[in-house]
């Protein structure tokens, strides 16, 4: 499609527009990130709908188990599986295409490490939308498929208008997949990106923050209401 | 619930209020879940922009080229909303009634099989052009700019000829789908088959020689052709007026085979007694 659009010329409009030939490697950490995240945001969020649709939410509320290890970890298992599938699939094509960028690879994985964590808060804002909405599936695919476009997954966010690039400002995939392209496409380390790691990391504390606090308040309302038994 | 067994002996009225009573029945239906309705609004043009924006990394570098590279994409996407009408639409309106235990009432009406289909068919049809017309102003707010669109009339009239084949085509579908039942599978298959072979988001030109027979063999190419032609004034597969000719013809003998198969299948089915297994 690329070629038939930008004909003979097709590669350089890419280099141009994103500053490396490397179509594969530029689109697949992209892609690779935004599955990653879609994993997570959908697991820990949907983790409680189907203990709900079995009918064993309340005896899971009602264990004596924090709220916050309860929704990551029912969601783990999911999760470790799909890092460990980036981790395999990512380093597989590095090792073919880009041999020797593996001390690129190790800090681009750190990034993708810390850059889940906000995203587990994402997940608590949806566990909470669940016990109030019920039906996550709709919503959980489209806010992913913001997050797609928003977060330069298959190009980068300055190609948006300038309204779309202040949203993608203030989600954690725009900046893990941009930090990553800049390690591993472009000789950058975690160091000289400080900046942008910063901003992650302060989006660590506060997704994760406002998600719990968003989730408890739907839940106590639920208690109140007796939303908790409906499915 | 409106009468659908309407007491006039006026063929075009009875079948009309039929029509009515089945498009009535689905949308309600639809509306009943405002998830679905969400999920149509939002997920589907995001899914657009989510590869149309990729794509256009690849386009000269001038605004005219990127803005024909949106619409060239935007066009490939109306073709595959248009054909998702079809699977989704008419092809699996049988099976829904077959697996919600409800296709021998259906069938037991005394109305017409193809007004039931054709009011699920309008409803999808009806929800896909509000996306479609939606997704149009998206764009031009996303800065993709303004749609091309060089020949509205004959866009129009092959859109039409397209509707004419798909409808065609859906009641083969469902015709199948109630003889084998494994829905999913086979809409996947037709489905995929259908967005890399048509060339529906790209020309069949740069398809490999060997599988270029298989594209040219699809009556949905000259189809996706000649809208693309009337669109974006992009050269066609034959010579034009030939190419008109067989896309009306093409149009026409899916009709006519889609219903002829489909009142067979459904003839077949009630002798082995199968309408019912689902």
């Amino acid at each position: 499609m690329g070629r038939f659009i930008g004909g003979g010329n097709a590669a350089l409009n890419f280099a141009t527009r994103t500053g490396t030939s490397n179509v594969l490697v530029y689109e697949m950490l992209g892609g690779a990130v935004w599955m990653t995240g879609w994993v997570v945001v959908e697991d820990v969020g949907v983790a409680l709908r189907d203990e709900q649709m079995k009918g064993t939410l309340e005896q899971n509320f009602l264990a004596p188990v924090n709220r916050f290890t309860l929704l990551v970890g029912i969601s783990l298992t999911d999760i470790a599986i799909t890092t460990a599938i980036f981790l395999i699939v990512v380093g597989a094509t590095l090792a073919f295409t880009m041999p020797g960028a593996y001390l690129a690879f190790f800090q681009a994985f750190l990034i993708l490490l810390i850059g889940l964590v906000p995203l587990f808060g994402i997940g608590f804002l949806f566990s909470g939308f669940v016990i109030k909405f019920k039906e996550p599936y709709v919503f959980t695919q489209m806010v992913n498929l913001i997050f797609g476009t928003l977060t330069g997954t298959y190009y980068p966010v300055t190609i948006l208008p300038y309204w779309a690039q202040f949203l993608s400002g203030v989600l954690p995939q725009t900046y893990v997949i941009s930090n990553m392209r800049q390690i591993i496409l472009a000789n950058q380390t975690l160091v000289s990106l400080y900046g942008s790691i910063f901003i992650l990391l302060a989006l660590a504390l506060v997704y994760p923050t406002i998600g719990y606090v968003v989730f408890k308040k739907l839940e106590k309302d639920a208690s109140v209401t007796g939303e908790l038994s409906k499915y | 619930m409106l009468l659908v067994n309407y007491p006039s002996t006026d063929t075009f009225t009875r079948l009309g209020e039929e029509f009515k009573a089945a498009f009535m029945k689905d949308f309600r239906s639809y509306i009943r879940y405002p998830a679905w309705l969400v999920g149509d609004l939002v997920s589907t043009p995001l899914w657009f922009f989510f590869f149309a924006v990729g794509v256009t990394l690849f386009a000269p570098t001038t605004q005219t080229s990127i803005y024909h590279g949106y619409s060239f994409f935007f066009f490939g996407f109306i073709f595959i909303v248009l054909f998702s009408t079809t699977i989704w639409g008419t092809g699996q309106s049988v099976r829904n009634e077959q697996t919600a235990g409800t296709l021998e009432q259906f069938f037991l009406a005394p109305a017409n099989r193809l007004t039931l289909i054709l009011g699920r068919w309008a409803r999808i049809f009806i929800t896909d052009l509000l996306v479609i017309g939606y997704t149009t102003v998206l764009l031009y707010l996303f800065g993709g700019g303004p749609l091309f669109l060089y020949e509205p009339a004959l866009f129009t009239f092959t859109l039409a000829l397209f509707e004419i084949g798909s409808i065609g085509f859906g009641l083969l579908f469902a015709g199948l789908t109630m003889k084998l039942k494994s829905y999913n599978t086979l809409s996947n298959l037709v489905f995929f088959g259908y967005m890399i072979l048509t060339g529906t988001l790209f020309p069949v030109t740069v398809i490999p020689m060997p599988f270029r027979y298989v594209s040219l063999a699809i009556p949905f190419t000259y189809f996706i052709d000649l809208m693309r032609h009337a669109a974006l004034l992009t050269p066609t597969i034959l010579p034009e007026s030939l190419e008109y000719a067989s896309a009306v013809l093409l149009a026409f003998v899916m009709l006519l085979v889609g219903f002829v198969t489909f009142n067979w299948i459904e003839q077949d089915a009630r002798v082995r007694g199968s309408i019912a297994t689902s």
